[in-house]
């Protein structure tokens, strides 16, 4: 026997002076760790009321009537947002109109009926893929099919609508996965148990339990599509549009093109009229996460 | 419009149908010949899809090959053979004749479009009935066959249900059609580039000046195609500064919210942390560029820094890490979740702290999860656009110093693709080799990241 | 185990046993009633473990009157490599219930799965061998699954009603299958089944609350209202009280009494006494084989293999 680990007997092993500036490193490092954390939280924090305060201050003298109401102009004081804004809601419109039925159906196709085989595994496997693909990528497709190879028109809410389906698809076939999933198989046993067909299963009760869950996905796809930007330029949303879109295939602006048209400006009165502009998109990203948020708790169903 | 008229009439005809076979199968239930096996809407449904489906496909199909045989009748009509040679200038008289020739416009500018418009209207008008009228027999063959298909033990709802079927199938091949639509074009577009420009010039070249000359003797005509200084950029800003911001905090916010915050705190900071992700890349552009660059500029001035850029590195890949802070966060979130709850307990019963428990134990066995995370991280930083196009500049440099400016792969692909340039010119489609490598990368770290994540799950599984 | 042998009957009681064996017969001699308003009339049914008292168990005998119901002949099921029945040869009599019971994982449930094919739903399942219902072939390309399964009912172990109304539970089988042709007619249908499964009283004023606001007992009642809706001819119980309390497993069993000889009845159990109580022929599985088939009464009282004799005294299972 060598000498012993500890030299203190037991019952002064926990009671020593030694011992005890020990604990108290300890926990001193133990509150240093979790004020770290705290402060990690804050600073992330700090930096979205910073950025929010930033844009309301210099924003908030850019709203006038004239700015709710006008198009872009290259008199900053006859320059204004509804241009831009019936040109997103009309792009956000195709791109609901396409992503939310072939993005619900693709989902129920491979959660429900999709047996495992090679090729179904491409399909997921492309679906994973397309979700984390940088949305620049599908400015270009847009750019190399829709413009080049279909000959559709350049600058129209149609065009800006159909990539932007393309990239929000991925978003809603996972998140309505993630709600049928959900959805117990003790349902489905149900309903087939009294003959309904597998169809009827799904469209009958499958389908109506998971939307709450396909909804929310899909508003927060619907407002990452409305705040994009990149894809748009491509396809030519940027050029300077001086009256509303009439409809899907006129030329047209977006928000965010917008606004990034604007910061552009050399004139320093843009800076106002820009911050402002980005109020006028952050309040509606607002509403549709707000509504995703309250969709998401109202109907959250535990089983 | 015949084409319209016809689908009008392709509707109608398939209304009809489902009407009549509603109502025959209505009449088999009343007479009472047995139990239906399919409601009588399933057989209302059958007829319609019988009816209208086949028609609409065949007239979806029919309108582009009869612009083409259209376009190619006017133009081979006296009149058209005298139309000028250029493509602009004729695609230009051909839309107008076409607009005088459905009504659209009263007169034409052009004389050229005035004189072919009736030979227009008239090629439309014979084309139309040719591809109208075989849709609209389509419509009645398919309504007739359904309608003869009506009887009691006829499983119409497995029918309708095919159709169904069908469209599910089609709906999750849009997927791969995406995804080959664009391989295919940015491999196309980026081959083309390639034997203009040496791909080893593109992948290893240090040189990036992609003007192209207004004329062939100018100096520097050829344009220089070098992307090591971009790929340079993107890696600089997207994975080294962005990251030295995001990691850390992201880390410690995922720890503090997992571990030490209550759990009404929680609630309410989590959400507040996903603002973060949800404000537009245009908005952290903007503000990269209006607020935060001329405090780096001012502060690199201020060390003694003399060539700090107003569009520094620093600024780009300072916002960029806070816009990647909530996706860090909400990786190892995941990943910490993921963690046994027994090897925490085993931890904290041998006396040892949360700190130490977290830093000694959770961490580690969560860190394949995290790594997998940040992989994801970086693929949604190097490509992300709007905030190096506001805030990152336009010079290719090869540099390490932050207060410098970098260009990106982004931030060039926008560059290069925004005026009304040729679609032909190497400049444009340097573009989509830019956007294939983008692609690649991003891929492969999305597949070795998700591989990672999955693996770490299932040993814990 | 969880409740004496006896059955709750809240209305006319049966003195027990003295006059079972009469009333037993009196049914059996009428026939099955097939009226609607006959249900309500027939004699309170009871336990039956003393069937053997009025019938004579030879070995050749058939198990029931006429031609059976449903008649399996040479099971197998695969899952996957596994085999999970092996050869498996039952007949389900109109007029019965007939228990399946065994220890878990013999197979029990997987085989009275196969009766209304609700194993096509399991990846990778396979069913070889011949199922009939009244003579026709079930796994045939003419028959439509979808009207087995109409035809065929199921009540499930753990009680699922949907997310929906109490009516509209009940409603969804006949509206699916065009039963009703107007709403009086639907709601006869809902009225009618939620009476035939004894929940009527209890929720003819909240019709439109959801169905999962019921108690658990309640909610395998209105399971079963759901499967007599659409007018089945078979309905299959998979241990239809395993998830339930003593007095509604009660309940349950009383109703299956009820409803014995207007449906046939299939009843996956694993509670012997429950066998014992509710059915009148019982078929025991061990290992993906069945082991003995007959009357409940020859099962538990003289059972022809050791195999069952010692489940039923309880040393394995």
């Amino acid at each position: 026997m060598s000498k012993p680990l500890i030299q203190a007997g037991p019952a002064t092993r926990w009671s020593g002076d030694e011992m005890k500036r020990r604990v108290a490193r300890r926990y001193a490092a133990e509150r240093r760790f979790r004020a770290l954390g705290l402060a990690a939280v804050l600073l992330s924090l700090a930096f979205l009321a910073f950025l929010l305060v930033t844009m309301i201050v210099r924003g908030a003298g850019g709203f006038s009537s004239t700015f709710l109401t006008a198009s872009d102009a290259t008199d900053p004081a006859m320059a204004g947002v509804w241009g831009a804004l019936k040109g997103s809601m009309l792009t956000i419109l195709v791109t609901m109109a396409l992503a939310f039925p072939i993005g619900v159906l693709a989902a129920v196709y491979l959660e429900e009926f999709a047996r495992r085989n090679r090729w179904n595994d491409l399909v997921e496997v492309s679906i994973n893929n397309l979700a984390a693909v940088p949305s620049i990528i599908f400015g270009l497709l847009g750019l190399a099919v829709f413009l080049k190879v279909m000959n559709l028109p350049r600058s129209a809410p149609l065009v800006g609508g159909l990539t932007l389906a393309l990239m929000t698809m991925p978003v809603i076939v996972i998140a309505g996965r993630n709600a049928i999933k959900a959805v117990p198989p003790s349902i489905r046993d149900a309903a087939l148990g009294v003959g309904a067909s597998k169809m009827q299963v799904v469209f009958h009760h499958v389908l109506p339990l998971a939307l709450p869950g396909i909804l929310t996905g899909t508003i927060i796809g619907m407002a990452r599509a409305l705040g994009e930007t990149a894809p748009l330029l491509m396809i030519g949303m940027r050029a300077f549009i001086a009256a509303p879109p009439a409809g899907v295939t006129s030329p047209a602006t977006v928000l965010p093109v917008q606004i990034f048209l604007w910061s552009d400006e050399v004139d320093r009165a843009f800076v106002e009229k820009t911050s402002a502009a980005i109020i006028v998109l952050l309040v509606f990203m607002l509403m549709m996460n707000g509504l995703a948020i309250y969709l998401r708790n109202k109907f959250e169903r535990r089983w | 419009m015949t084409l319209f008229l016809a689908l009008v009439l392709v509707v109608l005809v398939a209304a009809a149908a489902a009407y009549l076979a509603r109502s025959r199968a209505a009449g088999l239930r009343a007479s009472g010949g047995g139990r239906l096996n399919s409601l009588p809407g399933y057989h209302a449904a059958f007829a319609f899809l019988w009816a209208a489906v086949p028609a609409l496909l065949f007239l979806a199909a029919w309108a582009p090959i009869q612009e083409q045989l259209v376009n190619g009748a006017v133009l081979a009509s006296a009149a058209g053979r005298q139309l000028p040679d250029f493509d602009l200038a004729r695609a230009n008289i051909l839309g107008e004749a076409y607009q005088l020739a459905t009504g659209q416009i009263a007169a034409a500018i052009s004389p050229d479009a005035a004189r072919i418009a009736p030979v227009y209207r008239e090629a439309l008008g014979r084309y139309g009935l040719i591809g109208g009228g075989f849709a609209l027999l389509l419509a009645i063959a398919g309504a007739a066959w359904a309608l003869t298909r009506v009887r009691a033990t006829f499983r119409a709802r497995s029918g309708v249900e095919k159709w169904l079927m069908g469209l599910l199938v089609a709906a999750s091949l849009i997927a791969i059609l995406t995804t080959l639509g664009i391989v295919l074009s940015l491999l196309f577009e980026s081959l083309r580039f390639f034997s203009m420009v040496p791909a080893t010039d593109f992948l290893f070249g240090t040189q990036w000046s992609p003007q192209t000359a207004l004329r062939a003797d100018q100096a520097g005509s050829s344009g220089a195609f070098g992307s090591i200084p971009l790929f340079w950029g993107t890696v600089f800003i997207g994975a080294i500064i962005a990251m030295i911001v995001a990691i850390p905090l992201g880390l410690m916010s995922a720890i503090f919210l997992t571990q030490y915050a209550p759990a009404r705190l929680r609630s309410v900071l989590k959400p507040m942390l996903e603002i973060l992700a949800g404000v537009p890349t245009v908005v952290y552009g903007y503000f990269a560029a209006l607020t935060v660059a001329p405090l780096v500029r001012d502060l690199g001035l201020g060390i003694g820094i003399s060539s700090a850029s107003s569009e520094s590195a620093l600024a780009a890949g300072l916002v960029m890490g806070i816009m990647i802070i909530p996706f860090v966060s909400s990786m190892a979130d995941d990943s910490i979740a993921a963690v046994p709850q027994a090897m925490r307990d085993g931890s904290l019963a041998m006396g040892a702290t949360r700190s130490e428990t977290i830093r000694k134990v959770i961490l580690p066995a969560a860190l394949p999860g995290v790594v997998g995370g940040v992989l994801l991280a970086v693929s949604r930083a190097i490509g992300e656009t709007m905030i190096v196009v506001m805030a990152a500049g336009l010079s290719a440099n090869l540099t390490a110093n932050p207060f410098n400016s970098v260009t990106t792969v982004t931030t060039q692909i926008v560059q290069l693709l925004t005026g009304d340039q040729e679609f032909d010119s190497p400049k444009t489609l340097a573009a989509f080799a830019l956007g294939l490598v983008l692609f690649v990368v991003t891929l492969l770290l999305n597949l070795i990241a998700l591989h990672v994540v999955r693996r770490y799950r299932e040993a814990y599984e | 185990m969880t409740k004496e042998m006896q059955p709750v009957t809240p209305t006319t009681p049966v003195p027990f046993p003295s006059t079972a064996i009469a009333a037993d017969a009196a049914q059996d001699d009428a026939g099955i009633a097939k009226e609607d308003t006959a249900w309500t009339q027939r004699p309170e049914p009871t336990p039956h473990l003393d069937e053997a008292v009025d019938s004579n168990p030879t070995a050749g005998e058939p198990l029931g009157q006429g031609a059976p119901k449903m008649r399996a002949q040479d099971i197998k099921v695969f899952y996957g490599e596994k085999q999970a029945i092996r050869g498996v040869s039952i007949d389900v009599h109109e007029d019965k219930v007939t228990a399946f019971i065994g220890p878990s994982g013999c197979g029990k449930s997987t085989f009275l799965r196969c009766l209304n094919r609700m194993n096509d739903t399991i990846p990778g399942a396979r069913v070889t061998g011949r199922i009939e219902l009244d003579g026709q072939d079930i796994n045939s390309p003419d028959m439509d699954v979808v009207q087995l399964r109409a035809r065929v009912g199921m009540v499930f172990q753990k009680p699922n009603p949907f997310p929906k109304s109490i009516f509209e539970n009940v409603a969804y089988g006949p509206r699916i299958h065009g039963l009703a042709p107007s709403k009086a007619d639907l709601d006869t249908i809902v009225e009618k089944s939620l009476r035939r499964a004894g929940l009527w009283d209890e929720v003819k004023d909240r019709l439109t609350e959801s169905g999962t606001a019921l108690s658990g007992g309640q909610q395998q009642r209105l399971c079963i209202a759901r499967a007599i809706a659409v007018d089945p001819e078979v309905i299959l119980m998979d241990e239809p009280c395993s998830a339930l309390d003593p007095i509604a497993t009660a309940k349950i069993e009383e109703l299956i009494h009820e409803l014995r000889g207007r449906y046939a009845i299939a009843i996956v159990t694993h509670n012997m006494q429950q066998a014992a109580r509710v059915s009148q022929r019982t078929a025991f599985f061990h290992l993906g084989e069945l082991v003995e088939y007959g009357k409940t009464a020859d099962i538990f009282t003289n059972p022809r293999e050791q195999r069952t004799q010692d489940y039923i005294t309880g040393r394995y299972g």
